[in-house]
C-alpha cells in the first residue's frame, strides 16, 4: 500500500531516472547496491531522495545493503532493454508449466468448465512468459556477443575465449535445443503439439464460449510459434556463429601474443616447415623443347637421292626404218626373237629389255608373214640380268615364195 | 602413364609453392593423391602433404629462417589489423592490401623489437620483397595491379600454427 498517487511515482520516476539508471547499472554488474554506493550516486546527483527510494519501494534493504525491487527492475530491463541472459533451467520452468497445464487441459476436458478456463488461461500466461523469455534472452545474447566483439571491456584474449566458450556452452546451445524443432523434447516442439490439439477443439469442443477461448488460444499459439522460430533463427544464423566467430579470432590473436612475446618467435618457438627449396631440377628447365627439338628433326625428313658420279650414258634410240632394212636383207629368218637380240647387240652389248621388246615390234609390221614351227620349240635369250623363254618364230616377206 | 601436366605440378611443388583450390593442378593432385604421395617419397624422399584447401611439399631439411620471417609477418599483420578493428580473418580470406597499407603497419606496430630484429621486415624496401618475391613465388600471395595483394588460402598454414600455441596438447580440432 503506498501512500503516494500512482502518478507521482511514475512522475518520480521519470525526474530521477539518471540517478535509478545508475544504481540499476550497478545491480546488473554487482548483483547487488552498497549502502555507500547509493550515498555516493545521491552525492553525484546532488539529490536527496532516499527516503522516497525506499517508500515507493525501488530499493529494498538486504541485509546492509540494497537491490531494486522485482517489478521496477524487469521495468527498467524492459525500457533500457538490457536482459540479463536466463540460465536454460530458468527457460525450462515455462517449459515445465506448459507441459503440466496441457496434460490437465487433456485430462479434464470434459470435467469443470471453470477450471478447464482457468488452466487455458493460465497456459497461455506462461505461453507469454516463455514467449518474452526467449526474446529477451536472444536479445541479450545478442548484446553480449556485440559487446564482447567491439571488446569494450578491453578483455585479453584469454578472458574473450573463456567468454565466448561460457556463452555457447551454457547459454546459446541449450537454448537452441529448447527452440530446435529437430528434438523432439524441445518446447517449441511442445508447443506445436499443442497447436495441433487446440486447433482440433476450437472446432470439436460442444460448447461454443469454451470453443472461441480455443480459438484465442490457439491464435497466440500461433504467434508465439511464429516468434519463437524467428528467434531460432538469429540463434543459430546469426548468434552462434558470430560467438564462434569470436572465439576462433581471440585463439588465432592470443596465438600471435604466444608466439611474439618477449621475442619467443626467435628464441623458443621453431616455426612451421617449410620446403626447402632445391637447386637440382628433377627436369633441367629446357628438357622438353631440346627433347621435342632432338626427336622432331627426324619427323619429317625427305627423301634423298644420290646421282652416282661419271660419264653421262649416251642415250639408244631405237631407228625403226634401219632395223626394218636389216631384217629385209636377211629375210626369211628362222628365229625372229634370237635375230632380234644379234642385232641390239651388236648395236649395244649391254641393252635394257625395253630397248630389247622394242625391236620386237618389228614382227607387228604388215609386210611379213610369221610362222610357227612344229612341233613348237622356244628359244632362250639371256641379257645381263634376264633369262627370256620366247617361241621360235619364222618370218619371211609377205607374197614371196620360199624357194625349196 | 603419367597425370596430366606431370612435370608443371612436379616443378611447381618443387619451387616451393603451395598449390591452392584455384590452381587447376589443385584437382589434379587430388585425384592422384595416392600416386603422388609415393612419388614425392620414392623420388625425392619428400613428403606431399594435403588440406582441403592446399598442397604443399615438405623436405626433410626445412627453410627455417623464411618460414619464420613469414610467420612473424602474420602474425603481426593480423595482430595490427585487430587493433585497427578490422577484421583479419576477412582481409586475409577476402580482401587485399596496398603495400603501403602493410608497410604502414608494420611501422607503426606495438611489435618494434621484434619486426626491427628482422632483416627482412625492418624496412618497407625488405618487407616488400618478402612479400613481391618469397610470398608471391610460394604462392602465398598474389599480387594485384596498382601495387595491392592478395593472399592465398596458404595463409591459414601461418596462422593455424601460431592458433596451435593456445590450444591444450592434444585437443583435436572439432569436426
Amino acid at each position: 500500500m503506498f501512500k503516494s498517487e500512482p502518478k507521482s511515482i511514475v512522475r518520480f520516476l521519470a525526474t530521477h531516472f539518471d540517478l535509478i539508471r545508475h544504481l540499476f547499472d550497478i545491480q546488473i554488474h554487482e548483483g547487488v547496491i552498497t549502502r555507500q554506493q547509493v550515498s555516493d550516486a545521491l552525492s553525484d546527483w546532488d539529490s536527496d531522495v532516499e527516503d522516497q527510494l525506499l517508500e515507493y519501494r525501488i530499493l529494498t534493504p538486504q541485509n546492509d545493503d540494497f537491490l531494486i525491487s522485482e517489478p521496477y527492475f524487469v521495468l527498467l530491463e524492459f525500457i533500457l532493454q538490457q536482459f540479463k541472459p536466463l540460465l536454460p533451467e530458468e527457460i525450462d520452468i515455462y517449459g515445465q508449466s506448459i507441459r503440466t497445464l496441457f496434460l490437465q487441459i487433456r485430462e479434464g476436458i470434459h470435467l469443470d468448465r471453470n477450471i478447464l478456463l482457468e488452466r487455458m488461461d493460465a497456459l497461455a500466461n506462461q505461453i507469454k512468459k516463455f514467449t518474452t523469455a526467449i526474446r529477451n534472452n536472444t536479445t541479450s545474447l545478442q548484446h553480449e556477443s556485440r559487446e564482447l566483439k567491439a571488446n569494450t571491456q578491453n578483455m585479453e584474449y584469454e578472458e574473450k575465449i573463456r567468454k565466448a566458450r561460457h556463452l555457447i556452452e551454457f547459454y546459446i546451445m541449450p537454448l537452441n535445443t529448447i527452440l530446435d524443432v529437430n528434438h523432439s523434447q524441445s518446447i517449441y516442439n511442445e508447443l506445436l503439439h499443442i497447436s495441433q490439439y487446440v486447433n482440433k477443439m476450437r472446432f470439436n469442443y460442444e460448447n461454443e464460449s469454451i470453443r472461441r477461448r480455443f480459438g484465442k488460444l490457439y491464435n497466440l499459439l500461433v504467434q508465439s510459434n511464429t516468434d519463437i522460430s524467428s528467434q531460432s533463427a538469429i540463434i543459430s544464423n546469426e548468434l552462434l556463429p558470430l560467438i564462434e566467430r569470436i572465439r576462433t579470432e581471440s585463439e588465432y590473436l592470443q596465438g600471435f601474443h604466444i608466439y611474439l612475446t618477449n621475442g619467443d618467435c626467435y628464441k623458443k618457438y621453431d616455426p612451421p616447415a617449410l620446403f626447402s627449396i632445391s637447386r637440382t631440377y628433377p627436369y633441367q628447365h629446357f628438357v622438353y623443347e631440346n627433347t621435342k627439338q632432338y626427336f622432331e628433326q627426324f619427323r619429317h625428313e625427305e627423301s634423298v637421292y644420290i646421282e652416282e658420279a661419271g660419264a653421262p650414258e649416251e642415250q639408244w634410240i631405237f631407228d625403226q626404218e634401219e632395223y626394218r632394212q636389216r631384217l629385209e636383207s636377211q629375210l626369211p629368218v628362222d628365229d625372229f626373237f634370237s635375230w632380234c637380240g644379234s642385232a641390239i647387240s651388236e648395236d649395244k652389248p649391254h641393252f635394257r629389255l625395253d630397248e630389247y621388246f622394242m625391236i620386237t615390234s618389228l614382227i607387228f609390221e604388215d609386210d611379213y608373214e610369221i610362222e610357227s614351227h612344229h612341233p613348237a620349240t622356244n628359244a632362250i635369250l639371256k641379257s645381263d640380268d634376264v633369262q627370256l623363254v620366247l617361241p621360235r618364230l619364222k618370218i619371211k616377206k609377205k607374197h614371196v615364195s620360199e624357194k625349196p | 602413364m603419367y597425370p596430366k601436366n606431370h612435370k608443371k605440378i612436379v616443378t611447381e611443388l618443387m619451387d616451393g609453392k603451395f598449390i591452392t583450390q584455384d590452381d587447376p593442378h589443385f584437382q589434379i593432385l587430388k585425384d592422384h593423391k595416392e600416386f603422388y604421395v609415393r612419388f614425392f617419397d620414392r623420388s625425392f624422399g619428400y613428403a606431399l602433404q594435403s588440406t582441403p584447401e592446399y598442397h604443399y611439399l615438405l623436405s626433410p631439411d626445412t627453410q627455417e629462417s623464411t618460414s619464420r620471417d613469414i610467420s612473424i609477418f602474420f602474425s603481426v599483420l593480423c595482430y595490427e589489423l585487430d587493433q585497427e578493428g578490422r577484421n583479419f580473418m576477412d582481409v586475409l580470406n577476402f580482401s587485399d592490401l596496398h603495400i603501403d597499407e602493410i608497410t604502414d603497419l608494420f611501422r607503426n606496430t606495438t611489435w618494434r623489437d621484434q619486426v626491427q630484429a628482422n632483416k627482412q621486415l625492418n624496412s618497407p624496401e625488405s618487407l616488400r620483397r618478402l612479400i613481391h618475391s618469397t610470398m608471391v613465388r610460394r604462392n602465398i600471395a598474389v599480387k594485384l595491379p596498382d601495387d595491392r595483394y592478395a593472399f592465398t588460402a596458404a595463409y591459414k598454414y601461418f596462422i593455424d600454427y601460431a592458433w596451435e600455441l593456445v590450444r591444450p596438447d592434444g585437443e583435436e580440432e572439432e569436426e
